[in-house]
């Protein structure tokens, strides 16, 4: 059993896991770039070493050197936190190689899982339902594909097998535009992941993203802990989450049977540790299965806030070889937990990465508030990592009291030096349509501008106005002062003497 | 001192009677002004009302930051404000534009080439920093005259990528 872990990530989630060892008394490692000297990862860790220079291919990425670091500090286990090496099968299989534990899956379910192909067949065979599509593994030519499509029926996705991060993935409507999207997605695909095969997907229309957390212990007992509504999102990228789903509401039967569902799929790779069922909901309550995310998640907190149970920790005590302290029918999810990312982008430009140094942070306080964040004041907010830098999570009685706590806490939340999506949030929380949660996956990219006025707000055009000329004038007249000064006639010296000559 | 303020059609006229009083439209209104640690965050109480919001400048103006809205405001005195009528008014639709990275990054693509005719809304570049591809597009349209950077590039923020005149 391992005493001592190193963790092979950074920012916030490098520090969510440290606090996790931390608590159960364990010893920790950090692995950092030449950009990340002064981060709080580093600065928190019992140990920390440097993996090299700043991209995450010469760092992040290293999997010989994160392995090296880890036998020479004498580390038992290795955390991938998320992104970077924690979905790699290879990665997972080196550890083990060494005699490292994997706080993660085995080897082989990462493999499983990481070819979408393989993935829907492992599961479909099981009796989970996946999105009608092309079946089977293996690489169809685009005869094949374009003969398809009409039974599938469109709207339709052309996906990257090897895919994620909606790159090689192109939206068909007609068959006539099949062909050059075909070739456009297997391009892009073959550039993003080095494998340019695809299939398809029928497009769930109006669809909602809900997924099931699932944990699974070395001795074969498998549960999950309730779902997560993620449906807002832009081009892919989760911006908020809430737990429990609005949409899955007061239909327990619904969470139930979907929960059952997640936990065979979960089974049907003979899953260990922490990991999450994807599903795709319709109009109609059917649900599909969409992916399976073979690690922890940027999310995890609000199933946190609404179970009691530390996921982090629970990863470890599994990996530890441990059997699971609670059995299904003691999780029961309480009151209304809201997660907005915070990222360093700008908003009113079009969501554009935003970098800088931080100089000044306020972070919001009080009853009912988490804050996971990996950055402090002085910290530079550089290009070479995505840009997350904190997750403000809340949690409430009810929806209302979570959203209503949500709306303070931003209005709390100051970060100065770079840009920040706090104003989207602020309007999102603002919107009609999520208090009354009606909206799907396209919801933020179709439906939501930064420019439109909910009814009912107030209009601080005046303020506004008030505070611009004030700083206006500030400026002017700091700028009158300085030309001034030079224009006396004599030093200040000599004007003291004879201003104190006067006082005689 | 007294100023002329636009927000988007409306003007303000914002007349600083003293340290305590500004007169908006001729309404005098008890204002206590605090620029907080040295930062661009502002607070304001106006006739006991707290506000709090992040003031900074912009290309032309200001921008405030308040309640999640952004306002975009115009702040002139009346002699900066008879120049700009005699002027035509408006930021300039003619000249140089010079495209700027507004963040470090890699050049991915230049969908344009030199002597190109581009219109507003048109995509210059696209730029990958954080992971993320990011498309800049032409805010007028004119013909594309000098391109500074290739794909594969990486620039710096502020660095200049292309010339549309």
């Amino acid at each position: 059993m391992f005493n001592k872990v190193l963790i092979a990530n950074r920012g916030e989630i490098a520090i969510r896991i440290i606090r996790a060892c931390r608590e159960l008394g364990i010893q920790t490692v950090a692995v950092f770039s030449d950009a990340d000297r002064q981060a709080l990862h580093v600065r928190y860790a019992d140990e920390a070493y440097r993996l090299g220079p700043a991209p995450a291919r010469d760092s992040y990425l290293r999997a010989d050197k994160i392995i090296d670091i880890a036998k020479e500090s004498k580390a038992g286990a290795i955390h991938p936190g998320y992104g970077f090496l924690a979905e790699r099968a290879d990665f997972a299989e080196a550890c083990l190689d060494e005699g490292l534990a994997f706080i993660g899956p085995k080897p082989s379910s990462i493999a499983a899982m990481g070819d979408k192909e393989v993935a829907r067949a492992t599961v479909a065979s099981s009796g989970v339902p996946v999105v009608p599509g092309t079946e089977g593994e293996g690489s169809l030519k685009d005869e094949d594909l374009l003969a398809l499509a009409p039974q599938i029926g469109f709207p339709l996705l052309i996906k990257a097998t090897a895919g994620g991060g909606g790159k090689g993935m192109r939206e068909v409507n007609l068959i006539e535009e099949m062909p050059a999207l075909l070739h456009a997605a297997r391009r892009e695909a073959e550039a993003s992941f080095g494998d340019g095969n695809v299939y398809l997907e029928k497009l769930v229309e109006g669809a909602r993203h809900i997924e099931f957390q699932i944990l699974a212990d070395t001795q074969g007992n498998v549960i999950h802990l309730g779902e997560r509504e993620c449906s807002i999102q832009r081009r892919h990228q989760k911006l908020l989450e809430e737990a429990p789903s609005p949409f899955i509401g007061n239909d327990d039967a619904l969470r139930q049977q979907m929960g059952a569902v997640a936990v065979r799929a979960a089974q049907a790779v003979d899953y260990v540790n922490a990991g999450t069922i994807e599903f795709l909901v319709d109009k109609e309550k059917n649900y599909y299965f969409l992916e399976m995310n073979t690690r922890l998640q940027v999310e995890h907190p609000i199933t946190e806030m609404v179970t009691g149970i530390d996921i982090v920790r629970e990863q470890i005590r599994i990996a530890r070889g441990r059997q699971m302290r609670l059995s299904q029918d003691e999780i029961s999810l309480n009151g209304w937990s809201i997660e907005c990312r915070i990222n360093a982008e700008d908003p009113f430009n079009n969501f554009i990465p935003s970098t800088g140094r931080i100089s000044h942070l306020i972070q919001p306080t009080g009853p009912g508030i988490r804050v996971d964040m990996g950055v402090y004041p002085g910290f530079e907010i550089s290009p070479y990592y995505d840009s997350l830098i904190a997750k403000l999570i809340v949690k409430g009685e009810t929806r209302g009291e979570a959203i209503l706590r949500m709306r303070r806490a931003l209005e709390e939340y100051k970060i100065v030096g770079v840009r920040t999506n706090i104003p989207f949030h602020q309007h999102l929380m603002d919107s009609y349509r999520f208090m009354v949660s009606q909206y799907d996956t396209r919801f933020v990219e179709e439906r939501f501008s930064m420019q439109d006025a909910e009814e009912g707000k107030e209009n601080l055009s005046e303020i506004a106005a008030i505070l611009a000329t004030l700083v206006a004038h500030q400026q002017t007249q700091r700028a009158a002062q300085f030309i001034q000064r030079g224009e006396r006639d004599t030093s200040n010296w000599k004007w003291v003497s004879r201003w104190e000559r006067m006082n005689r | 001192m007294r100023y002329i303020t636009t927000i988007e059609d409306h003007e303000y006229l914002i007349e600083i009677l003293d340290d305590n009083h500004v007169s908006v439209d001729g309404v005098v209104y008890e204002v206590d002004f605090e620029t907080l640690s040295d930062q661009p965050v502002h607070s304001l109480l106006v006739n006991g009302k707290s506000y709090e919001a992040f003031v900074s400048p912009r290309d032309a103006g200001w921008g405030v930051l308040l309640h999640g809205t952004r306002y975009i405001l115009q702040v002139e005195d009346e002699r900066e404000k008879r120049l700009r009528a005699s002027l035509g008014g408006g930021p300039a639709m003619t000249g140089e534009f010079h495209l700027r990275s507004p963040m470090p990054g890699l050049v991915v693509s230049i969908p344009v080439s030199e002597g190109q005719q581009i219109s507003t809304g048109d995509v210059l570049v696209i730029l990958e920093s954080m992971k993320m591809q990011n498309e800049l597009k032409s805010p007028r349209d004119g013909t594309v005259t000098r391109l500074r950077v290739k794909p594969g590039d990486n620039v710096e923020r502020s660095e200049t990528i292309l010339t549309v005149s």
